[in-house]
């Protein structure tokens, strides 16, 4: 094939052959044969500008491949594969077409090398990925949905006439490093910041991805607010706004976490989390934060990926997510508990785990460049993120209360891309080494010191206790059946009711007008007819024989005017 | 799927894996368990003292401030979110009437085992 093919072409012609073959295991075995292939190509491409095409006056640069974009690619095509594996049993082809339309445009996006190339696959990805949502084919789903594409719409949009106004300032549409300052700057930085979830822009997140399928969950979980994050990276490294952007990320949404019943819930909300310590790595803008930023987007993809797995074989195998409705699985599920304790390790940070080795990287960034109060927040948050994904949810789901429920192990397939996933959180945390070779700069830091491994099981354990504490003096808030308010009730409530209120208000007004008017009309009508009517004052005096009489009279001049003349 | 306890539930139909955690089931197992994380802690508390802590900010180097700022900060952490949850929790029909609901799962998938002995 010819170098520097684009990459995301690959992904679309496979979802076109996805219909020559017979549903079953030809499908499947496609849906992980694309991403080999990708993976493959990606990894042996050289640097540089490889393939362009010019559409309507405009130059599109297709596959802009540096080091950057290499990693975000490489671990799009590996999310992809492990995705497709754990949805190896789906025969629905509407999944698997939106699987891998949605994964090529997000590679796509990765290597885009200007803002209109980007924009179309930033659609592109809004567009594949809300049938993961609507594929459930619930009610509920179709509304979440609905609200997802709009938002995710929305950004694009936003991002569209941010190129615009960009190409009109500086005569460029290529995606680089840009300054805030202009509206259009502004524009773009927003639409990445809505795909971002950045705070009170993030509630999109946490409604679609508790209503998507198991399968689609998994896949949705590790792209869109990826590219979000590379596309911050890639245009916005050093926008110092981004670091206390990124540590209100990390902090509000564990707050959530600790309270929200829906399992997968509870993981959007901590998936939220993590990319704001991503973001404060982007606003740092170090090559040391930097670096830190592409590989805990990388290790997240994957405990991220393993976390939403393991708490969709629990959701595939009983039918709900709950943590109200759960407990005790660790009996029937027990390799399921493994690979999600693997996950909740992972993206807690335990030495020897995935996490510890990327998380790091930001932390110490923080402090280098002075931001103590940052740090403080990370710290916090770390520790957060352990208490509720690292804790409550293999906890919740798998031991707490026996809630009766016996389900089957996980089948196969799942337990395989489980199995491969926790293995490489693993791999990864113990030897980072191969990780921080592809980072897009050289890397000097050491994960594994005394202090750093001291210290970060203290802040962990400490946790744990202070979890244990809680749970046995019983002030620990249990599982509810309940929904919590959050930046969403502000267009899913408070507006619609604005917008009701402000109708009725309208209607009323509008009515009573009507009415004053109508009556004036009617009193218009009525004196009208007291004046003119049969029973008039004026029809009293005159009658009708006279009118008859007086235009006889008047008819007859007129002939005797037009005879003479 | 039922949610009451099995009443004749068989441990020895479970697997191999799920049978060898089964010590859990019994509490002064699980009060052990919560015994080796105090004496862990402890242990993780004095090790503090006992190696030269390389570290950037003052801060950091006020002994156990790792353990102490992680336990301070969860514990205030669920305290706020206990606390929060008084104004924001909503019954779960309160956007909609089956915003939450999941579908209904077809049973093959499900794939129910029968462990009653």
């Amino acid at each position: 094939m010819a170098e520097g093919f684009p990459i995301a072409f690959l992904f679309f012609a496979g979802a076109a052959l996805l219909f020559a073959l017979p549903k079953g295991k030809a499908r499947a075995a496609l849906l992980l044969a694309v991403p080999i292939i990708a993976g493959l190509m990606v990894w042996s491409l050289p640097e540089g500008n490889l393939w362009s095409a010019r559409l309507i006056g405009i130059e599109l640069e297709f596959m802009r491949v540096d080091r950057l974009s290499r990693i975000f690619a490489l671990i799009f095509t590996l999310a992809a594969f492990l995705g497709n594996l754990y949805a190896w049993h789906v025969k629905d082809t509407v999944q698997q077409v939106a699987a891998l339309v949605y994964a090529g445009s997000a590679i796509g996006a990765v290597f885009a090398g200007d803002l209109i190339t980007l924009f179309l696959y930033w659609e592109g990805t809004a567009i594949a990925s809300v049938f993961l949502i609507w594929a459930r084919r619930t009610e509920g789903a179709y509304h979440t949905g609905m609200r997802y594409l709009i938002v995710q719409i929305g950004s694009g949009v936003l991002l569209l006439a941010g190129a615009a106004l960009y190409h009109r300032e500086t005569g460029s549409l290529e995606f680089q490093a840009m300054t805030l300052g202009s509206l259009g700057t502004w524009l773009i930085f927003i639409a990445f910041g809505i795909k971002c979830a950045f705070p009170l822009l993030h509630n999109w997140l946490q409604d679609a991805y508790p209503a998507a399928t198991v399968t689609g969950t998994v896949i949705l979980s590790a792209f869109t607010t990826k590219l979000a994050v590379y596309s911050l990276a890639r245009g916005f490294p050093g926008t110092e706004i981004l670091v206390y952007i990124g540590a209100i990320m990390t902090l509000f949404p564990i707050f959530y976490a600790v309270i929200e019943n829906d399992l997968r819930r509870v993981l959007a909300y901590s998936l939220n989390n993590q990319l704001g310590f991503m973001v404060v790595g982007v606003g740092i803008g170090t090559e040391l934060s930097l670096n830190g930023t592409a590989s805990h987007a990388f290790a997240h993809i994957l405990y991220k990926a393993l976390l939403f797995m393991s708490v969709g074989a629990v959701l595939f195998r009983t039918g709900t997510a709950k943590g109200s409705e759960l407990g005790g699985l660790y009996k029937t599920m027990p390799l399921t508990m493994i690979f999600c304790v693997v996950g909740a390790a992972s993206i807690s940070a335990f030495p020897l785990f995935s996490g510890f080795i990327s998380k790091s990287l930001i932390l110490s960034a923080a402090t280098h460049d002075g931001y103590y109060v940052v740090w403080a927040i990370l710290l916090f948050a770390s520790a957060g993120v352990f208490h509720h994904s690292g804790i409550k949810i293999p906890y919740f789901a798998f031991f707490a209360h026996d809630s009766g429920l016996r389900p089957k192990e996980a089948p196969t397939h799942m337990l395989l891309a489980m199995g491969i996933t926790a293995f490489l959180c693993i791999a990864i945390g113990a030897f980072p080494a191969p990780l921080y070779a592809i980072l897009p700069y050289e890397v000097d830091y050491v994960p594994y010191t005394t202090t750093h491994v001291v210290t970060q099981l203290q802040l962990l354990f400490f946790s744990a206790l202070a979890f244990t504490v809680l749970m046995r003096t019983g002030i620990y808030p249990p599982e509810l059946k309940s929904v919590n308010l959050d930046a969403d009730w502000t267009y899913r409530r408070f507006l619609p009711d604005l917008i009701g209120r402000l109708s009725g208000l309208i209607a009323r007004f509008w009515g009573a007008k009507m009415r004053f008017w109508l009556r004036r009309r009617d009193q218009i009508v009525s004196r009208l007819f007291q004046e003119y009517g049969p029973e008039g004052r004026v029809a009293q005096s005159i009658t009708t024989g006279s009118m008859v009489l007086w235009i006889a009279v008047f008819l007859g001049i007129t002939l005797i005017v037009n005879f003479v003349s | 799927m039922a949610k009451v306890k099995p009443s004749n539930d068989d441990p020895t139909r479970y697997p191999a894996l799920g049978r060898s955690l089964l010590f859990l089931e019994k509490k002064e197992n699980v009060d052990r368990v919560v015994y080796g994380l105090y004496i862990l802690c402890a242990g993780l508390f004095v090790a503090d003292f006992i190696y030269y802590k390389h570290v950037y900010l003052g801060i950091e180097e006020f002994p156990g401030f790792y353990a102490l700022y992680g336990f301070v900060m969860c514990a205030m952490l669920v305290i706020c979110a206990k606390a929060m949850r008084l104004v924001l929790k909503r019954p779960e029909s309160y956007y909609a009437p089956d915003d939450v609901e999941s579908e209904d799962y077809p049973e093959e998938q499900l794939e129910r085992v029968d462990n009653d002995g």
